[in-house]
């Protein structure tokens, strides 16, 4: 895939490494002429390097945005975010424009009104984490395993869970998920068939394949 | 009619194709620099409220292509049944092609 990337900041750096690593084709476009020069020298194979403003058309041209798979914008500056995502795909129909959203109260303007199809808004994402971490009763990914074939997921029992009273071999849980920890009351029950469930308490799903909503009827209703 | 911007990139050296190719529409492809003729069918200024936008339908006998310029309602000139040539790069959505604030000019009816 071909990947041209606005902005060498920490962000845009780290992207490229990562996506040169997995075996695509990486452009780094940054207008600082320090940014440039200094670049890390094992930067050489794979990730290519391009001092130019990149809400400038010529640029992008330069760069081959022409024939480029995705456009990431992110750079730390919105206004210059936007520039990028509309000119990537006003002027070169870039099927997937990618924007970074620094300030969330801009974040009404990312969408496809300005040639963005993802925006990306830290401060935004953060809040949906905390938000779904503190909330009981309802359904939370913590981690994905195997690139998400498994999932571990954590619910915390509302009062109002049709898991409470109920004996875990009970819970008719698909076959494709396990218990696999309840935490009581600061401890760790380690869960039997017989084990019953209460009001609060936090249980541990390992989930794979399709079986998350199956899991979600069970522990959440 | 042709945007300052447009009239550059003929000067430049680049990989999207210099100039537009003239084309029926039905030849259009995505992502190609091209050039289409036709009759203004269709007019939409979409969302009244919000970020408006107006979605026109170019038609000539080879087929239909729509252009989209975001942040109007209305361009001055351009009605039903107008003739206007099209430069620009479309982009695939969905089944049918969509240029994106393209630069046009009309042409005399």
């Amino acid at each position: 895939m071909k990947v041209i990337i606005a902005g060498a900041g920490s962000v845009g750096r780290y992207m490229a490494e990562q996506l040169q690593s997995s075996g695509h084709d990486v452009t780094l476009i940054d207008n600082q002429v320090g940014i440039v020069n200094n670049r890390p020298k094992d930067s050489k194979r794979g990730v290519t390097w391009y001092l130019g403003d990149a809400c400038e058309v010529a640029t992008l041209e330069a760069v081959g945005a022409a024939d480029a798979d995705v456009v990431a914008a992110v750079t730390g500056d919105d206004e210059d975010n936007l520039v990028v995502s509309l000119l990537s795909k006003q002027e070169f129909a870039v099927p997937r424009v990618v924007a970074r959203v620094n300030n969330p109260k801009n974040e009404w303007m990312f969408n496809d009104m300005w040639g963005v199809d993802v925006s990306v808004s830290t401060p935004h994402l953060l809040t949906g984490l905390v938000e779904e971490a503190v909330t009981v009763g309802s359904f939370v990914r913590l981690l994905s395993l195997e690139g998400g074939k498994a999932r571990l997921a954590e619910v915390t029992l509302a009062t109002n869970s049709p898991a409470i009273g109920k004996e875990v071999l009970d819970l008719g849980l698909p076959r494709e998920s396990t218990v696999v920890a309840v935490l009581r009351g600061g401890h760790v029950v380690v869960p039997r068939a017989d084990t019953v469930l209460h009001a609060g308490d936090e249980v541990l799903v390992l989930v794979t394949g399709g079986a998350e909503d199956d899991v979600r009827k069970a522990l959440v209703g | 009619m042709i945007s300052a911007r447009r009239k550059n990139r003929g000067q430049q050296t680049s990989d999207s194709g210099g100039d537009p190719v003239s084309v029926s529409i039905a030849e259009v492809q995505a992502r190609q620099l091209v050039c289409v003729t036709g009759k203004v069918t269709r007019m939409t200024a979409r969302p009244t409220s919000g970020q408006p936008a107006l979605a026109v339908t170019v038609t000539d006998e080879s087929g239909t292509v729509t252009a989209v310029w975001t942040g109007r309602r209305s361009i001055g000139g351009i009605t039903l049944g107008r003739r206007v040539a099209i430069k620009g790069m479309a982009i695939q959505r969905g089944a049918h092609l969509e240029f994106t604030n393209p630069s046009y000019t009309l042409l005399p009816r």
